[in-house]
């Protein structure tokens, strides 16, 4: 149920962030809202729910994106892996820390993305290392909205009766 | 070897989760995309959503548009009362609507130049460029409205894109930036053959196949050639910039200006017909912008 309801969530955050890039800048920079739903994942589902529900986001982001299938459904997987296993180390409390993890999967998604893109590729169509700067530029900017989206996150979680398990005692 | 599985079921799947869609980008990363009926129907789901997302985010632009003005003609109401105030919102919208008549009959010149071709026109919905994604835009129409994949997508001054998908009401155009679109073209002034490739940045492409000992030079428009089986002849793409000419080798090196902003695209023609008719007069496109 939960996964479903994700990849849902996922849809109208794909179909919400591609209405404001056409309206503020026309493309000119770019967002990643989904990622916050991978982390919030990372923070709240247990490890197999999880997986399975970034899987589901991560093909809803591989139909949107327009590219090969399978490349943002993996790394949306490792996203969620990479996001327990810093879990694991760093204490991650608040609306900053989130919006910390959110940058940094933003970032780090876009960047495997681009860096697996690049083994697989034909030459004339892999892409250049030139688009860090912007994969940067829209890590930072979803980093600023993460906290509103967690506010979000957090209420529907509500109305589903789920429990953000860093509230439990 | 049962115990084994049961005991690492969950890192197996988790496991399985993770390798499998990697596996089938690598199988698939040398072919060209192309989306089964399980994507159509999710593409087909995002699009009224964009629509409707796209008319509240203006919604509230307007109402905050409209709140910001509307406080100011209060504070000035004293000098130049609130008639000059409407005044001045009208003159506003009547600009608005000006440029948007401006763009609109810019692309009705383009289809009276050639009326062998049919067209239709689409309003830009909703912009996807991830930079390790395809650089796409999404029209209003999709193929309800006629269009199919290949399509060429056209601006008052030139080239946008082609058609990379569609669903029955909405449709996503690949754009001349990304870095798997490949347009032959012509230098205008010597009919020099060569080949714009996207670069994934928005603005800046790159010349290819250029032969060395051809005549170009920086600035010199690029229009289509005809010879890619997608776009009609003598439409703008761009203009040659950041030219060098190395010692060896058989290629030109440089960058091309695309003379259509894909960050300001809103109102496009896509040629539904007769696409390889004949040639476009260049009288009939704007000289778009210059380097």
């Amino acid at each position: 149920m939960r996964p479903l309801l994700l990849s849902l969530v996922a849809l109208l955050l794909t179909g919400l962030q591609a209405a404001l890039l056409h309206q503020a800048g026309g493309g000119a920079f770019t967002l990643f809202l989904p990622v916050a739903l991978l982390v919030h994942l990372a923070i709240t589902a247990d490890l197999v729910d999880g997986a399975v529900a970034a899987a589901a986001i991560g093909y809803v982001l591989d139909v949107s994106s327009g590219g090969t299938k399978g490349l943002l459904t993996s790394l949306a997987v490792a996203a969620f892996l990479g996001i327990r296993v810093i879990r694991i180390g760093v204490e991650v409390q608040g609306w900053a820390g989130f919006a910390a993890l959110c940058g940094l999967s933003a970032f780090g998604l876009s960047a495997g993305a681009v860096a697996l893109t690049r083994l697989a590729a034909p030459l004339e169509v892999r892409p250049s290392w030139e688009l860090l700067p912007r994969i940067a530029l829209g890590a930072l900017l979803t980093m600023l909205v993460a906290p509103l989206l967690r506010l979000g996150l957090r209420r529907l979680d509500g109305i589903f009766g789920e429990r953000p398990s860093e509230l439990r005692p | 070897m049962l115990s084994l599985l049961r005991r690492y079921r969950e890192l197996i799947l988790v496991a399985v989760l993770l390798l499998f869609p990697l596996a089938v980008f690598f199988a698939n990363a040398k072919k060209p995309s192309q989306h089964s009926r399980v994507d159509r129907a999710v593409l087909t789901l995002t699009a009224p959503l964009e629509k409707g997302v796209g008319v509240v985010v203006v919604g509230v632009l307007e109402a905050v548009d409209g709140y910001v003005a509307l406080r100011g003609a209060h504070r000035r109401a004293a000098a130049v009362g609130k008639e000059n105030q409407a005044l001045q919102l009208e003159l506003q919208l009547l600009r608005h609507e000006a440029a948007e008549n401006d763009r609109l009959r810019r692309l009705l010149a383009v289809a009276e130049a050639a009326p062998a071709r049919s067209y239709t026109g689409a309003r830009v919905i909703g912009v996807r460029a991830e930079p390790s994604g395809l650089q796409l835009v999404t029209l209003d129409k999709g193929s309800d409205d006629g269009l199919s994949r290949g399509m060429p997508v056209i601006t008052g001054d030139g080239v946008l894109g082609r058609v990379h998908s569609t669903a029955g009401g909405s449709s996503d155009v690949l754009l001349a930036i990304d870095r798997n679109s490949s347009i032959a073209v012509r230098v205008e002034r010597t009919r020099a053959r060569a080949n714009v490739r996207g670069l994934g940045h928005p603005g800046l492409a790159r010349l290819d196949h250029a032969v060395r000992s051809e005549d170009v030079i920086e600035g010199d428009l690029l229009v289509t050639s005809g010879t890619d089986a997608i776009f009609p002849a003598g439409l703008p793409v761009g203009r040659v910039t950041r030219l060098q000419r190395a010692a060896h080798g058989l290629f030109l090196e440089g960058s091309v200006i695309l003379i259509v902003d894909p960050t300001r695209a809103e109102e496009v023609l896509v040629i539904t017909s007769g696409a390889r008719d004949r040639e476009l007069p260049s009288s009939a496109l704007a000289p778009g912008r210059t380097p």
